[in-house]
């Protein structure tokens, strides 16, 4: 088991209830879609998982480990485990492509060697290693969103949680970017996403999670997975 | 930490001091000038110390003795006297010897076919001049003596004045300091806003809060270091200056020579760079909380 979450519920400092007593378990190499209207919660629940918000109520293990309780200097260890990906892509536009990617590296402070060797890996995986040399502002949305993956993959994270990684992308290169996510995942990344592209997410066949006002209101499984057989 | 890492701190951290030099300017200006402030201060009081030492070894006590004693009397004083342990020098001057000095002094006609008035004295040195008053004090107390003598006031007056330089100096420097601490503080603000992007990038990817502080403590450290390599060469200069034309235009007060000055070179880059550390560190926090 990755993730479980047992009752948890965010309220916002201001009142707004977020999340209303959430139950679930994600295991190891799942692909599963957290869909709902916006406002529902899903940010939220994301944010959750990299423990940029603490739960109001209830209990989030990570890995086993009770993240809800976890110090301050602790949260860097957790985040080197997920990788996260944004509707905004957040790249730093005074770098390359290459920069980018490997900055994420030299904060975990990888070795030159590694950060050499790894970042034309993970490159040349999203299909961008010919724009290497590019600035984030001379590539289109599409490919800045590889770079964000790469970025997010080139640590190699137990899981890639991505809030809207298709929201600022025509219908095409959403497909293209769904199925890189696919992909990575049959390659053993755990992966979440947020979305609200219901044709997308539905064509996917994935385990989906609908939430409604901060309600879990439906968990729908396609396909069978056996949770235990990946589970170690 | 790898050295690489390292390469990267101050690769960000001379990157933002040049994207901001006219704000690291002031900065350095205001670390400068607190320091220079504080030096003057410093310096003066030191001199003061230093000429005080010169004046100590003639801050004596003198004792006189009353007419009445006789030798053996005086050579029990004398042991008695030199027993008290802040004393370092006991010299008896007897009737005639101090009428000798006194016609050296006044010349002799003056005194022709005069009896010797003076008494008989003991002059007492002690260890250390801020005794002084102490030690006339035990002295006065002794049977036989008719009056003690030392500069009083003097002294105390010149402990007095090194004293409140040094405060003066202290509370200038603090103010300053604080001025240099916010100049800085507001100074590395702009280069975490700048950078304020990066830095929630990296806190996503798993940067520890020390990854992210360092840059900027850098950046602050080096705006503190340059701030008071200014104020040190400016206050050499000026000292080498002053010690010079006292030196050919009062030639009876002698200054701390410029070396003694050195000494107190390497505190000011400890106390530059810790101002810039502590201005940089009250901007950082807000960002780390992400």
């Amino acid at each position: 088991m990755l993730i479980e979450m047992y009752g948890v519920t965010k309220v916002y400092p201001g009142g707004q209830i977020a999340l209303k007593d959430i139950n679930l378990k994600i295991c190891k190499g799942e692909f599963v879609f957290i869909v709902g209207p916006s406002g529902a919660g899903k940010s939220t629940l994301i944010k959750l998982i990299f423990r940029e918000e603490v739960p109001t109520k209830g209990q989030i293990f990570f890995a086993g480990k009770n993240i809800t309780r976890l110090r301050h200097r602790e949260v860097p260890h957790l985040r080197r485990r997920i990788g996260i990906v944004f509707q905004d892509f957040r790249l730093l536009p005074e770098k390359t492509v290459y920069e980018n990617v490997a900055f994420a590296m030299e904060v975990v402070e990888a070795h030159t060697r590694e950060i050499r060797k790894r970042v034309p890996l993970v490159l040349e995986r999203v299909g961008l290693l010919h724009k290497a040399k590019a600035k984030p502002s001379e590539l289109s949305g599409g490919e800045q969103q590889r770079v964000a993956l790469a970025r997010a993959l080139v640590n190699n994270p137990d899981i890639l949680v991505a809030d809207e990684p298709t929201g600022n992308l025509d219908p095409e290169t959403a497909w293209d970017i769904m199925g890189l996510l696919d992909d990575i995942n049959k390659r053993g990344t755990t992966i979440i996403v947020a979305s609200h592209a219901k044709e997308l997410v539905d064509s996917m066949k994935k385990r989906v999670i609908q939430l409604e006002n901060g309600s879990l209101v439906r968990d729908e499984e396609r396909g069978v997975y056996n949770c235990e057989s990946k589970d170690f | 930490m790898r050295v690489r890492t390292f390469k990267y701190f101050f690769k960000e951290s001379f990157t933002s001091l040049i994207r901001n030099r006219w704000m690291s300017l002031a900065s350095i200006g205001a670390v400068a000038s607190a320091l220079i402030v504080f030096g003057s201060f410093l310096l003066l009081s030191v001199n003061f110390d230093y000429i005080l030492k010169d004046v100590e070894s003639q801050v004596e006590i003198t004792a006189y003795l009353e007419d009445s004693v006789e030798q053996e009397s005086i050579a029990k004083l004398n042991r008695d006297i030199a027993a008290i342990s802040e004393v370092k020098e006991i010299k008896f001057i007897s009737k005639e010897e101090a009428i000798e000095e006194f016609k050296e002094q006044v010349g002799k006609e003056l005194l022709e076919g005069i009896e010797n008035p003076l008494p008989n004295s003991f002059r007492i040195k002690v260890n250390d001049p801020h005794e002084v008053a102490a030690v006339a004090e035990k002295i006065e107390r002794f049977a036989g003596i008719e009056e003690v003598k030392y500069g009083k006031g003097i002294v105390e007056k010149l402990f007095n004045i090194i004293y409140w330089l040094r405060m003066i100096g202290l509370a200038i420097m603090i103010v300053f300091a604080c001025v240099s601490i916010f100049i800085i503080s507001n100074t590395i603000r702009l280069t975490v806003f700048a950078r304020r992007r990066e830095i929630s990038i990296m806190k996503y990817i798993g940067a520890t809060d020390w990854f992210v502080r360092w840059p900027f403590l850098i950046e602050g450290m080096i705006l503190g270091l340059i701030g008071s390599l200014v104020a040190i060469g400016v206050l050499a200069l000026a000292y080498k200056y002053l010690y010079i034309t006292v030196k050919l235009n009062i030639p009876m007060i002698s200054l701390l020579p410029i070396e003694g000055f050195y000494e107190y070179a390497l505190g000011f880059l400890g106390i530059g760079m810790l101002i810039g550390a502590f201005g940089s560190s009250f901007s950082i926090k807000r960002f780390l909380n992400v």
